[in-house]
């Protein structure tokens, strides 16, 4: 209730600012821009994350224990770009180099990137080197298996960012809509014919049983195998699709006066409820409760599960901002020159209230990360081949001599909590007029 | 106040059943099956010894509740008998169903599988003066046909006993007639499926006597169960962990808002200025400072000796026995839970801190303090008598938020520093799939969130009668 109370005051504020805007000739955006880049912290951390996204994106090119370029017998190769190919399925390993390792090939010319080693190279005559009595390019020092710290870290940058993005992404898809119907709708506004209603209600079971029970053996088959993303594809289709043919019958049934018969849904209470579910699991424990019982480790997972888990509070913030909204004079009048509900939804309610999200999303980016690390510092959820920041902070448990796997891992997850915080901050005083003396 | 406290109440009901729900599915989701790991997994040599160890696991089996049906009722597909949860083993129960999820024909699985015993049975009669070179691989072989459901599989291991009934005459003799029945009834599952049945969905209701309702209502007066990890009943091995957490917890609540409180206050008194400017920093890293990294810096630099500063125990809570003495007893532990008290308390400290800065600096801006002011009160008297009461009340909430952390907030602190509380009990008992133990904690801690929203909702109303308790809110 206290964070309502603070998001009306935004929202009055969101007003004003428009106002404020207009009369300056700039937009609403570049109002708020201006303010957030008055906070200096705010505005470098914004910085350091794009250093941070270009590290993600380019990691491979960064640390690699493969040339970027390299010139062997007169042939020019480029094989981390080969490696993408190789990745996607259209080229082919060179058998030259499936034989050897990277740093035993003599080459004519050759460029490798600055760190030279990816984050699974074994250098087993380096094992357990500190930065400073490392050789060969060693920055941050290795681990027991001689696996490289920052190359680790680089590609940890990756896997962090990935998981934050898309885990708020999938989280603020499931809140803006779940928020939107319940404070848009409340309990009343949503109606629906009797007929649609009984359609849905049988189409319910009938569309699970296709969906999951009948597939249950090929999904959790693919499970095993593999491609149990696209099987889980099918079978949402099938449901999807189950449902859209059920609707179908809907004008069909209409002409029954029974079952013409308007009723509203409570969407408001319905959203609640799940809100306050998903809010009294304690989401540590239920996430690696569902990794338990997945077993097949991949940061995929890991970051559907967050995604699936965090909506609550992007759909509260959105559903109390939709209350408010919905009572608005223009909403009233775009109702009553007859706009669909989720037109007006669409295009004008939900835009007006959408940008204070951008607060909730940095904090909880913050926090994804952080859960992410936690996960994969107690060894749950990350393939064996896939380094994370979390994971090579755990080396540091076993070998306590080795102070770099204490120190850099932990710093690189603090600096990255600490960014997306400070944004949030910024973006939460860049909306806050008084606090933009 | 209280039809709005009944009302809400009355809305946990729901919540916590589908919580229960949640965590039911998930633990018959798992492929980790309890009664195979308690049981004997000693390869039996006659046919009396193999019958007294499926009596013996139907005896675990029913002893955990698992030779029940899972729920009330089952939707599933006409191929699928209603019976299969009578198989104890998850395995073999596993083989059956993915069997029919291919073939849709259960009568010819069931005879199917009834060959099979019955050639097991007869392996098992073979006379003892034949090598174990011969009858090991056609009894591993049998073994393995019970809980395999891949063609490739399955034909592999046929192939691989028919191969050795052929080497020896009399395996010949005593074998060969059962055998051939195994792989005639096997091809009759492939060459006639019914996969239609598979399309057809039925329900069909088991009554009250199934594994979610004994669970549920077993916990709904207080019966949690045993643990499928050591037997030992739940409530026992809660309580024991319970009170590691609790001390934790608590200790580290008191600390935290016994500096906290203050250093929001001082940041708030100097609010623009450098004081407040240094305290905010602090507390914002602090804040954002992920508190197993400080746990394993902490483990790394002070308590191993390495670095020279081997002052603190790496872990555990002590191992002094019952019969020492109080007070020795109690700075053993004290000594062994400074470090994890501190990583608990520094992230909530800083929370905290920054709420309370938060709301006092909010309340130093109303008009009343500047009343008070300029009444020519002091700073002290001012901030103290009439700013710390009103600013003081989302802290008082707070409190509601920090009682369902008290359950598992602290499981990574607990994990590192091998503290046996109920974060850590949690954390082992998903990985060795002690279900019992999963859902109590995973139901206690959904009830202790519930009533601290409640709570928090209710402090608010007594601290600000503005509030008005809706149910929308």
């Amino acid at each position: 209730m206290i964070v309502a109370l603070k998001w009306d005051y935004y929202f009055t504020n969101s007003k004003i600012d428009k106002f404020i805007s207009r009369q300056q000739h700039i937009s609403y955006t570049q109002l708020l821009w201006q303010a957030f880049r008055k906070n200096r912290l705010a505005l470098w951390s914004l910085r350091l994350f794009y250093v941070f996204l270009f590290v993600g994106i380019f990691a491979d090119f960064i640390a690699n224990e493969r040339p970027i370029y390299c010139q062997i017998e007169g042939t020019t190769y480029f094989p981390v770009f080969k490696e993408y190919a190789i990745k996607v399925g259209i080229a082919k390993p060179n058998p030259l180099f499936l034989q050897k390792d990277w740093k035993d090939i003599e080459y004519e010319s050759v460029w490798f990137p600055p760190i030279p080693y990816s984050p699974n190279t074994l250098d087993l005559s380096n094992a357990y080197k500190s930065p400073s009595e490392a050789k060969h390019q060693h920055y941050l020092g290795t681990t027991e298996l001689g696996k490289d710290v920052a190359a680790g870290l680089v590609h940890g940058t990756r896997i962090a960012l990935l998981v934050g993005l898309l885990s708020m992404l999938i989280a603020c898809a499931i809140g803006v809509v779940m928020g939107s119907l319940a404070g848009y709708f409340g309990d009343t506004r949503f109606q629906i014919s009797r007929g649609r209603l009984l359609l849905n209600v049988v189409a319910t079971p009938i569309a699970f049983f296709y969906g999951f029970i009948t597939r249950q053996y090929i999904l959790s088959e693919a499970g095993k195998e593999g491609g149990f993303g696209l099987e889980l594809l099918i079978s949402l289709g099938m449901i999807t699709s189950i449902f859209l043919l059920f609707n179908l019958f809907t004008p069909l049934l209409k002409r029954n006066k029974w079952c013409a018969k308007l009723l509203p849904l409570p969407l408001d209470l319905i959203v609640m409820r799940l809100i306050e579910i998903f809010n009294s699991i304690p989401a540590l424990l239920f996430l690696i409760a569902i990794i338990a019982v997945i077993q097949q480790s991949s940061i995929f997972n890991v970051l559907l599960i967050i995604g699936f888990l965090r909506w609550t509070s992007i759909a509260r913030f959105v559903r109390s901002e939709l209350l408010r909204i919905r009572s608005l004079d223009y909403i009233e009048s775009a109702r009553s020159i007859g706009l669909s509900d989720f037109r007006i939804l669409f295009r004008h309610a939900l835009p007006n209230g959408l940008t204070p999200v951008l607060i909730l999303i940095a904090f909880g980016v913050a926090s994804a990360i952080l859960i992410e690390a936690s996960l994969s510092f107690l060894g749950i959820g990350v393939a064996p081949d896939e380094m994370t920041w979390g994971k090579l902070l755990a080396f540091a448990r076993t070998k306590p001599t080795a102070w770099w796997l204490a120190i850099f891992p932990g710093l690189a997850i603090f600096i990255s909590v600490l960014i997306f915080n400070l944004i949030g901050e910024g973006c939460s005083d860049a909306l806050d007029p008084r606090k933009r003396g | 106040m209280t039809k709005y406290i009944l009302h809400r109440i009355l809305l946990f009901i729901p919540t916590l059943l589908a919580v229960s729900m949640i965590a039911f599915g998930l633990s018959k989701m798992s492929n980790n099956d309890p009664v195979e790991n308690l049981c004997q997994q000693e390869e039996p040599n006659s046919a009396a010894a193999l019958a007294r160890q499926n009596k013996e696991c139907q005896q675990i089996a029913a002893d955990l509740g698992l030779d029940k049906p899972a729920f009330y009722f089952a939707f599933r597909a006409k191929a699928f008998p209603d019976s299969l949860y009578q198989i104890y083993d998850l395995n073999e129960r596993m083989a059956r169903q993915n069997l029919i999820a291919q073939y849709g024909n259960w009568s010819l699985i069931e005879v199917y599988f009834r060959q099979l015993y019955q050639l097991n049975q007869q392996v098992l009669g073979l006379p003892d003066s034949l090598s174990n070179d011969l009858v090991s691989p056609i009894k591993s072989g049998v073994n393995q046909l019970n809980i395999h459901y891949e063609h490739e599989r399955i034909h592999y291991f046929l192939e691989e006993i028919a191969a050795t009934i052929q080497q020896n005459a009399t395996l010949k003799q005593q074998l060969y007639s059962s055998f051939q029945n195994v792989v005639s009834v096997y091809s009759d599952v492939r060459n006639r499926p019914t996969k239609g049945l598979l399309y057809i969905p039925t329900i069909h209701g088991y009554g009250l006597d199934n594994q979610y309702h004994h669970w549920i209502s077993n916990f709904l007066t207080g019966d949690f169960g045993i643990s499928y990890y050591d037997r030992r009943p739940v409530a026992t091995r809660i309580w024991e962990a319970v009170q590691w957490t609790l001390i934790i917890n608590i200790a580290s609540i008191i600390l935290a808002y016994l500096i906290a409180i203050p250093l929001g206050v001082f940041s708030a008194k100097n609010r623009g200025n450098w004081k407040d400017q240094m305290t905010s920093t602090f507390l914002f890293m602090l804040y954002a400072l992920p508190s197993f990294w400080v746990a394993t810096m902490l483990i790394v630099f002070v308590t191993t000796s390495e670095y020279n500063m081997d002052f603190f125990p790496t872990g555990g809570v002590g191992n002094l026995k019952d019969t020492a003495p109080f007070w020795d007893r109690f700075w053993e532990t004290v000594y062994h839970l400074i470090l994890p008290v501190f990583c608990v308390t520094y992230t909530s400290l800083a929370f905290i801190a920054r709420q309370m800065r938060g709301s006092l600096v909010e309340v130093l801006d109303q008009d009343f303090i500047k009343t008070a002011k300029a009444k020519g009160l002091s700073t002290q008297k001012t901030i103290w008598k009439h700013a710390f009461r009103n600013a003081l009340f989302p802290i008082i909430t707070l409190i509601a938020s920090i009682l369902p952390a008290t359950l598992a907030g602290s499981l990574i602190i607990e994990v590192i520093f091998g503290i046996p509380g109920m974060g850590r009990l949690a954390y082992q008992a998903l990985f060795q799939s002690d279900w019992p133990v999963v859902y109590t904690v995973l139901m206690l801690a959904a009830i202790l969130t519930m009533i601290g929203m409640l709570l928090a909702d209710i402090f608010y109303t007594i601290a600000d009668p503005r509030v008005r308790l809706s149910k929308s809110e």
